[in-house]
């Protein structure tokens, strides 16, 4: 994927995620307080507006930069800090690229799961964005293609996603409610999950309109 | 509990409006967040930025130490706990003058997290950022764990040189590597007599009874090494000089800088009766004093108690020690 394409993906997916706003607010206000809904919606359209006045030459770890300060600063919050700092490392992983190929993407978010672990002293199991994180990454790292890549990513992070509804949370404000978190699921998951998924449903709405065109 | 205060949660806000309208001359709110304090001629070009913080509750820790040749600025937490990352942030942002940021604080998770968060997003502006904490409280773990120790009165040391190498233009890596080699030859243990009452919820930092003293209490009311009868000044002394002596293996001939810290309740008259015993000590002992302080440099809002600083100074340290600085709380003259 070059540049210019990887801008435009990472637009329209951001565009897609909006639309699980109303879930994440709920998810989270359920488990922590509230605002994960806010800081996807703000995030996602300040990164959209950044990406949109991005220079074309710009590079894959410029974008992903770019991305990073526009959500860290859209609605300042724990999280925001967090997914910021995390996408900071994954650039780092794709410094003198081109173009971005499925490895590449599965390296970006170990490095990014990887800062968000260390940051939040978070492990796997502790119920939080970063169960999701990593089995997407484990998926992308050994695809053989994009769309296959992609697929097992989004049903590794499902599962993890599902299966946070059993654990107690371990980290954050959502750890003050011990057992009560039982039964929950975690948000944060739950936000990678959808990412993904619009990550793939953006990509079939466009590569439909271009089979139209 | 009785205390001076109008909305307990107003508490912090109006503290830090008090500061800001007694020292117009030191100090600025450089944005519209009122838990960002920096000093009035920030930022400085060239010069190295030092960002402090934490929970409120310790004054003079930390708002009192912006200024010049002490720190550039300090984000502010509600009592006992950390400032958010972005609050920190937009701190590092208004006292970078081009040559980087130390972020110089006392070592703590919540602060230890949201600074390094803030480190990220600074890294993001391209404004290079270093990281020293305050680990000086000896009785929070043995010498074999020593980076994993509290941070407490003992950072006042570090800010000290620190701002004073910053103030003479010294590059990050530079003022980085004083504050650790201030920070890795400071230590500090404290007494508790009596706990801080949180003004927002009336709730006591410790228990202890009547009579009883804790050794090695920290200034959250986190547990110390010792709990018994309370002892006389001289004995205190004792307890405490041993431990620090024991720490910084001092000798004959080694030149200290000592700290004697009020923690809020406990008078200045008290403070000095310490200062006599832990002289005569150092003395006896052929340790010399190279600078003293003595009053309140680090409290825990009015818990009763106080704390006792080395830092084994050499040349290089003590001219640090001795260069100007002006803060609300502290001027070197």
């Amino acid at each position: 994927m070059r540049p210019v394409e990887l801008n435009e993906s990472i637009r329209r997916s951001l565009a897609e995620l909006v639309g699980y706003a109303d879930e994440l607010r709920d998810l989270d206000q359920a488990l922590g307080d509230g605002d994960l809904g806010v800081t996807i919606s703000l995030g996602a359209n300040a990164v959209i507006e950044s990406l949109t006045t991005l220079a074309d030459d710009a590079t894959p770890a410029e974008i992903a930069k770019t991305c990073a300060k526009a959500f860290a600063n859209a609605n300042p919050s724990t999280m925001a800090a967090l997914v910021a700092g995390g996408l900071l490392a994954g650039s780092k992983t794709w410094a003198g690229l081109t173009e971005i190929g499925t490895a590449d993407a599965g390296r970006f978010i170990r490095a990014a799961g990887e800062n968000i672990g260390q940051r939040g002293k978070t492990q796997i199991g502790d119920k939080t964005i970063l169960d999701a994180i990593m089995p997407a990454a484990d998926a992308l790292e050994v695809a053989s293609d994009g769309t296959s890549g992609l697929d097992a990513a989004i049903a590794g992070a499902e599962r993890a996603v599902v299966e946070t509804r059993d654990l107690q949370s371990r980290r954050g404000r959502a750890s003050w409610m011990q057992e009560r978190s039982i039964g929950l699921q975690d948000p944060g998951a739950t936000a990678f999950w959808r990412y993904l998924e619009s990550w793939r449903a953006a990509e079939s709405v466009a590569a439909k309109g271009k089979e139209l065109a | 509990m009785k205390k001076i205060i109008n909305e307990p949660d107003r508490f912090v806000d109006e503290m830090i409006e008090g500061i800001l309208l007694a020292h117009p001359d030191l100090v600025k709110t450089p944005g519209t967040d009122p838990r960002v304090l920096v000093r009035a001629d920030a930022p400085l070009a060239g010069r190295v930025g030092i960002l402090t913080g934490g929970g409120s509750g310790h004054l003079p820790l930390f708002k009192g130490y912006v200024g010049m040749g002490l720190c550039s600025g300090v984000a502010i937490g509600n009592v006992f706990s950390s400032p958010s990352s972005q609050q920190i942030f937009e701190a590092t942002k208004a006292i970078s003058g081009g040559a980087g940021v130390l972020y110089l604080y006392g070592n703590y998770g919540g602060d230890v997290f949201n600074f390094d968060l803030a480190g990220d997003l600074a890294e993001l502006e391209d404004i290079p950022t270093q990281t020293v904490v305050g680990r000086d409280d000896v009785a929070s773990q043995p010498n074999e764990r020593k980076t994993d120790r509290r941070g407490v009165a003992g950072i006042f040391f570090a800010y000290k040189a620190a701002g004073a190498a910053a103030e003479r233009g010294d590059t990050l890596e530079e003022v980085a590597a004083i504050a650790e080699d201030v920070v890795e030859h400071t230590a500090t243990m404290g007494v508790g007599l009596s706990p801080t009452i949180f003004p927002t919820t009336g709730a006591k930092s410790f228990d202890l009874p009547e009579g009883e003293m804790e050794i090695g209490i920290g200034i959250h009311g986190e547990p110390g090494i010792h709990r018994g009868p309370l002892e006389t000044a001289d004995a205190i002394a004792d307890r405490l000089v041993t431990a620090l002596i024991a720490d910084l293996d001092l000798t004959a001939g080694d030149r200290v800088a000592v700290l004697v810290n009020g923690l809020g309740a406990t008078p200045l008259e008290e403070l000095y009766v310490l200062y006599r015993r832990v002289h005569q000590i150092l003395t006896g002992l052929n340790i010399s004093i190279a600078k003293k302080y003595v009053g309140e440099y680090a409290t825990s809002l009015e818990m009763a108690g106080a704390s006792i600083s080395f830092l084994k100074v050499n040349d290089a340290r003590l001219a640090l020690l001795q260069a100007p600085a002006k803060s609300p709380f502290f001027e070197e003259v």
